[in-house]
């Protein structure tokens, strides 16, 4: 009798808890399918709906320049899985992609012992994270990184912190991106609390928020602009535009976090772009990590 | 005892003091945060109708506001407090120009000095109406939400 009592009461607190975890995130998911529903709506051809979402590109722009039927899985790619002329380029230059190297020096730098003898493994001891930062650490009632933890495991075994953007940070990431795309793991952002869900929609007002001196969002490029051409480049769209971080940038010359890219975007808007590890960017990349929730990691990558 | 009882006295002051004043600057910026929306910026920031020194103490005013809400402008790589105190620089000197630097200091153009001291004043106070606007008007770009096509 008492083990029967025990045993419903174990069933209802895990209950209860399932419950109250996926409530946590209902907004989000109510979001992460609105995404999703209006982009392959967008892409499923561009030449027949071209009054609700291209009204300003040519004939001839919709008729060959994109491919058309895009799922959602598919989007993964950024801008290459409807761009045709982009896709082209891209699949050649990923027989033989820039980046390889610095996944070398990536996983050197996760074996390479500290002063203390540790390494990067005391603190991640699976490599296939790709997917899983941001996370919101109940504890600290914060967002963090997959930089910030890079730089808090240094700090904590005694070693200087590294540059958020690019070098070490981003050749480390690239180690644990690669490894995670192996592994075939998806995005796997979680909001189980009040607090998470809290974070979560500040990043997402703070991505559909007008800034800057030209008085776009995010969203005005990667939402409503998706697809749409700026002089010659058509601008990707914000499913899937995460999941290949960091990425070896042609115009960078070499590999960049997703920091990097998000503090060009809106300097780009005309403000000047939040710091690495402030609230507003962790927040800002919560969000987006968890809008492409469910889609294969694919980083590093190569970009324009 | 009675000393104890002075050193605590004097802690508890200090911490009402501090909460004080914070609570009194916050109200500040939040009162001149709310009293830029109602500002006509062509207006306020035109140099030949107000002077160039009005204007660029209206930019130091609300800039300083907008830089703390994370909300600075920027353009040709020079945040509104550049302009603000590369335009300053040049009052005091008396120069007609201000040079246009980017983040490695090198100089890339020139504007005259009343250009500046206007830009910097139409960003600090339009930083600001912005971000009050967009808090009734960012669901209208969300799909799902208020964005309909």
């Amino acid at each position: 009798m008492l083990l029967k009592i025990v045993k419903t009461i174990t069933l209802l607190v895990l209950t209860s808890s399932a419950i109250n975890a996926a409530e946590f995130n209902t907004q989000a998911e109510k979001d992460r399918l609105a995404l999703i529903k209006y982009f392959e709506a967008k892409f499923e051809d561009p030449e027949k709906n071209r009054n609700t979402f291209f009204p300003y590109s040519t004939d001839e722009e919709l008729k060959t320049a994109f491919i058309k039927g895009i799922k959602h899985q598919d989007f993964s790619k950024g801008n290459y899985a409807f761009n045709k002329d982009g896709r082209a380029q891209y699949d050649e230059i990923k027989e033989m992609p820039p980046y390889e190297d610095a996944i070398e020096e990536g996983e050197a730098l996760y074996s390479k012992q500290f002063k203390n003898g540790k390494s990067f493994e005391s603190c991640f001891p699976d490599t296939t994270i790709g997917g899983m930062y941001p996370i919101f650490d109940e504890s600290r009632k914060e967002v963090v990184t997959i930089g910030q933890a890079i730089n808090e495991c240094l700090s904590s075994n005694g070693e200087k912190k590294w540059k958020m953007t690019k070098g070490n940070m981003a050749k480390l990431q690239a180690y644990f991106a690669y490894e995670t795309m192996e592994a075939e793991k998806k995005v796997d952002i979680k909001i189980t609390s009040t607090d998470a869900a809290a974070a979560y929609e500040r990043g997402k007002e703070y991505y559909y928020t007008q800034r800057g001196y030209l008085k776009f969002s995010c969203a005005s490029c990667h939402v409503q602009g998706a697809g749409k051409r700026v002089r010659n480049e058509k601008m990707s769209q914000l499913l899937g535009q995460t999941t290949h971080f960091p990425v070896y940038r042609l115009k960078w010359s070499g590999l960049g976090t997703l920091e990097r890219r998000m503090g060009g975007c809106i300097k780009d808007e005309g403000q000047v772009p939040p710091k690495s590890v402030s609230d507003d960017m962790k927040e800002l990349l919560y969000f987006m990590s968890y809008m492409s929730n469910d889609m294969p990691v694919d980083g590093p990558d190569i970009r324009k | 005892m009675i000393k104890q009882k002075k050193i605590l006295f004097t802690g508890k002051t200090f911490a009402k003091i501090t909460l004080a004043t914070i609570a009194a600057l916050s109200i500040n910026t939040s009162a001149a945060a709310s009293e830029a929306s109602s500002l006509d910026v062509r207006k306020v920031c035109d140099v030949q109708q107000n002077g160039i020194q009005k204007v660029i103490d209206m930019a130091a005013k609300y800039n300083q506001i907008a830089k703390k809400e994370g909300l600075e402008f920027m353009r040709l790589g020079m945040k509104t407090s550049q302009y603000i105190l590369a335009t300053q620089k040049s009052i005091k000197e008396g120069s007609k120009t201000v040079d246009i630097v980017n983040k490695k200091k090198k100089k890339t153009g020139t504007v005259s000095t009343q250009y500046a001291a206007w830009r910097a004043c139409s960003f600090a106070i339009t930083a600001l109406q912005q971000a009050s606007q967009a808090k009734t008007t960012w669901r209208m770009a969300t799909p799902g939400d208020g964005f309909a096509y």
